[in-house]
């Protein structure tokens, strides 16, 4: 018996955003559909997986994360250079050291090492701030005034602190992370703040915070998923893309950081499937760049998106 | 000093002045700023109102070309009211933009609920009785004779006396050649004869109708044989001491050793207090006060009454009782007569109280046909929706910023509060008007939504109520607790401060005003309504002397239908408890009223979180709600 496919017709689809300047400058978004239903509509642009960078040697990981960069972990433009041997679409570029406890540097200091990043890879670069509202507002301006003409993603900025963020990123022509508390109305009401400061809207990347597995990821499916129907209804002020800060999620988990035990098995695969299960999953919902920490885990997290893009036989 | 009534249009607002007061200042008493760089000099000519009904008398034309007086033209500065007048005020002539306001509605609707109940049964009464004396052949007692008469001649059932009144009844009746006036007190069911008097050298009587609010509490003091308002009295509800919302005041009630008793004693003295300004202010003896209704939500009734409020609180929130018995007004400690009997309004749950019975009933939302929303926005923000086929309600919590507490410089709308406010372009300049023309010593709610709403106009705040970066404006400054803004310098104001509004000022009023349109949104989404569908919307509350519903749409606080739909009725819950006050009729109809509303529970579902934060914006996360905003 023929089996009748429905589907679902949409009126609108997610805004394409262009990040880096380069050769590999890449796209991301556009889709007129939920995400890989290629039988219903367009998804002209595969998700995008990103690999992340510290600009201090990291303390607390384990051997089998940091082995994975022995050598370039003192050195942030080596190490963004590895990331890009791995396969990373984008580097994502930590300023932890901004951060007032954990050295407090100045935003030149910032500058700096982000230009040196930029100049290290071809890729996209996106640059994370250290968290703290007023301390990003003073350090990405200057990043953004550095990087100028680079067509990075910077963030995050959140309701407090996005005006300064947002003038960088205008001035510097980049893209920005809106960044909201796990809410579909604040991250809708980030995006009106900031579109009003005549930024485009399709220079605009929405972080929703996302939770690990088990970590409450569902608050963070659920927020996504009507961020992509809002967006594909027709809500322009939803219809950024999403990029999934999944590393800094996944490695703090318990289970991922718990040692080899007989009752959890061995730490090394937990943990890679920690994070990659809370990638791919989140990617089901409807994010576009997903960042995650071991290269491992972007292996595995990009065979499953080149999976899931072919097209369906029906 | 008698006084006149001048009828402002297009806004349709009306004052009372004294005569002998000019148009302007009949304008700054209703709310409407004029143009006057003279300063009422009649030289700039710049007020000019045009005279639509009844007679002026003109100290000269000023700059008016004559075929502009022949039309009825005149300076507002100039020109005294003789008796009534209608008088057109021009955009032109206004020192600020038009504006719909809505003005407390003393006329029409509700006036007239009054006088329709002037003739019926106050809760207290006297009533003249003429008795047959007694002969060898009709021995009844005395006071069966007394009983039988009110009931076959009068036509007052199940009447019951007191024992003191018994004791001196013989020779009273005798003395008065049989006829007397006797004492009614109307309690649950029965009437009670508290007194048994000569007809001659009667003493007034007086009721008292009272509001109590959880921020802030009213009295009016009301002549029970003419019906009329011989005194008002307001102040702050010393409760407040004990926090600031009714869960608070609910947790300390329970749990603190004593607390039940302090909240009762707070809200006692708080009405105490009023009680002993207005019999001073009158010269009256307290002892004429024979009759007490109060208004109050369940929680505030609770307290008052020193009943246990802890379960108001705790889920499946049940209150100990909607419709509390009369209680004597001895027992509850007012200074009052002691017989006189404390009468509450009828509540329906523990969040929607007597109240809002009240309010329901005075805006005659449940006798409308059309589809009619009533928003009380008090602490609590408390909204009924409805017509005479079904009544649904629903309350939210709103915090008392709009009456004038919890922001740095808010207050009670009287005079010397900043009623209204026009910020220019920049935050550069500040245009107000204060109530009676005092200088300003805070602001109330009407002058919140107005600078809310005029702050985003002018750039100074963003749509997330965010003070913008980088302005060059003095009035943007640095503070204690982070940005403020400078509405009145202290050199302008009544107590020689700076009028400020701060950041955290703004979030507050931000999330007040969020809180009432979530939850319409919620209370009309149970019902699978629109805001569209709502053809009538009565606001009642404690912002002042009237509010700017477009300015209260611009925030995104009502909802964006047509102006018109609007009306103010102020605070209702005072009015509900002086017609109840006045009449056992209204008594009864607000109790089936009370009856006849359900209760929809808000807390139940995340539908009003969604709409709470949603609302957290100027106007509106979701724009489309206020297409008429974006018509410009």
């Amino acid at each position: 018996m023929a089996v009748t496919i429905a589907k679902e017709r949409w009126s609108s689809k997610c805004l394409e955003v262009v990040l880096g300047s380069g050769l590999k400058q890449i796209k991301i978004g556009g889709e007129t559909t939920l995400p890989f239903l290629h039988f219903e509509g367009e998804m002209p642009n595969v998700p995008a997986v990103a690999l992340e960078v510290f600009d201090a040697p990291p303390v607390e990981w384990p051997d089998f994360l940091s082995s994975a960069f022995e050598g370039v972990l003192g050195d942030p433009a080596a190490w963004a250079k590895k990331c890009v041997e791995y396969g990373a679409d984008l580097v994502v570029l930590h300023l932890n050291r901004t951060h007032p406890d954990q050295g407090d540097a100045s935003p030149e200091e910032a500058a700096e090492v982000a230009s040196a990043v930029a100049a290290a890879v071809d890729t996209p670069l996106v640059v994370l701030g250290c968290g703290v509202d007023e301390k990003d507002a003073a350090v990405l301006p200057e990043v953004a005034n550095a990087l100028a003409g680079k067509n990075c993603l910077l963030g995050c900025a959140t309701q407090d602190n996005y005006k300064s963020i947002v003038a960088g990123c205008i001035a510097g022509g980049h893209a920005v992370i809106a960044s909201s508390p796990l809410d579909i109305n604040l991250a809708k009401q980030l995006n009106i703040l900031i579109t009003e400061m005549n930024l485009e809207p399709q220079k605009i990347v929405m972080d929703p915070s996302i939770g690990g597995l088990g970590y409450g990821i569902e608050y963070a499916y659920s927020i996504i998923e009507r961020m992509r129907t809002g967006a594909l209804m027709g809500d322009k002020m939803l219809a950024m893309p999403v990029v999934l800060l999944v590393g800094s999620e996944a490695w703090k988990t318990k289970e991922a950081k718990t040692p080899d035990t007989p009752d959890w098995g061995e730490q090394k695969k937990r943990a890679l499937l920690w994070e990659v299960t809370t990638a791919v999953s989140l990617l089901h919902a409807g994010g576009h760049i997903a960042v995650v920490r071991h290269p491992e885990s972007l292996r595995r997290v990009k065979e499953h998106v080149s999976r899931m893009m072919q097209p369906q036989t029906y | 000093m008698p006084k006149t009534k001048v009828v402002f249009l297009p806004d349709d607002v009306k004052v009372k002045v004294s005569r002998g007061q000019t148009i302007l200042q009949a304008a700054a008493k209703a709310g409407i700023m004029l143009r006057g760089a003279c300063g009422g000099g009649g030289s700039c000519g710049r007020c000019r109102v045009q005279l639509r009904k009844g007679g002026l008398s003109s100290a000269g034309t000023g700059k008016l070309p004559p075929e502009e007086s022949e039309k009825g033209w005149v300076l507002a500065c100039r020109s005294i009211p003789e008796g009534e007048v209608e008088v057109f005020i021009p955009e032109t002539s206004r020192l600020v933009e038009h504006r719909v306001l809505l003005d407390e509605r003393q006329s029409g609707l509700l006036a007239a609920t009054a006088e329709d109940f002037a003739d019926t049964a106050p809760l207290f009464r006297r009533q003249v009785v003429k008795l047959a004396a007694p002969t060898l052949a009709d021995n009844r007692d005395d006071g069966g004779r007394l009983l039988w008469a009110l009931e076959h001649e009068y036509g007052i059932v199940n009447t019951r006396f007191s024992r003191q009144v018994l004791a001196d009844l013989p020779r009273t009746l005798r003395e008065s050649n049989w006829q007397v006036a006797v004492e009614l007190a109307a309690v649950d069911g029965f009437f009670e004869i508290q007194g048994v008097k000569p007809t001659t050298g009667k003493d007034p009587v007086f009721g008292l109708a009272v509001d109590i609010g959880t921020t802030t509490a009213a009295v009016e003091l009301v002549d029970l044989e003419t019906g009329e308002v011989v005194g008002t009295a307001g102040t702050y509800n010393r409760q407040a001491a004990y926090g600031d919302d009714v869960i608070t005041r609910i947790i300390y009630a329970a749990e603190m050793p004593g607390g039940r008793a302090k909240l009762q004693e707070a809200v006692r003295e708080t009405i105490n207090g009023l009680i002993t300004d207005l019999i001073n202010a009158r010269q009256i003896d307290r002892n004429d006060i024979r009759a007490v209704v109060c208004a109050g939500n369940t929680t505030m009734v609770h307290l008052f009454q020193g009943l246990d409020p802890t379960f108001i609180r705790l889920e499946p929130y049940v209150p100990s009782v909607n419709a509390p018995p009369p209680v004597r007004a001895a027992e509850l400690g007012l200074e009052v007569n002691p017989t006189a009997w404390v009468y509450c309004l009828p509540g329906v749950a523990s969040y929607v109280g007597g109240d809002i019975t009240g309010g329901v009933w005075v805006t005659r939302l449940s006798a409308t046909e059309e589809l009619s929303l009533f928003l009380d926005i008090g602490t609590n923000g408390e909204i009924v929706l409805g017509n005479k086929e079904w009544l649904m309600a629903c309350a939210c919590s709103a915090g008392p910023a709009f009456e004038g507490s919890g922001v740095s410089c808010g207050m009670r709308a009287v005079p010397g509060a900043i009623e209204a406010i026009r910020v220019v372009d920049g935050g550069f300049e500040v245009i107000y008007n204060t109530i009676e023309n005092k200088s300003p010593t805070g602001i109330c709610g009407s002058g919140f939504i107005d600078l809310l709403s005029s702050l985003f106009k002018a750039g100074v705040i963003d749509r997330s109520g965010r003070f913008v970066q980088g302005l060059q404006t003095p009035r943007v400054r640095g503070g204690e607790e982070g940005n403020e803004f400078v509405v009145a310098w202290a050199g302008e104001t009544g107590n020689g401060a700076d009028i400020t509004v701060t950041q955290a000022d703004l979030q507050n009023l931000l999330r007040a005003k969020a809180a009432v349109f979530a939850g319409v949104r919620t209370l009309l989404a149970s019902l699978g309504l629109e805001l569209g569908a709502v053809q009538k919307v009565f606001i009642a509350g404690g912002f002042g002397r009237f509010i700017n519903a477009r300015d209260a749409i611009m925030i995104g606080m009502l909802p964006d239908v047509p102006l018109e739909r609007y009306k103010y009725v102020g605070n209702s819950a005072l009015k509900a408890a002086r017609l109840g006050l006045l009449s056992q009729k209204a008594w009864e109809e607000m109790k089936k009223i009370a009856g006849r509303i359900t209760n929809v529970e808000l807390s139940v579902g995340n539908k009003f979180m969604e709409e709470f934060v949603s609302a957290l914006f100027l106007p509106h996360t979701d724009v489309t709600l206020f297409s008429s905003l974006q018509k410009g």
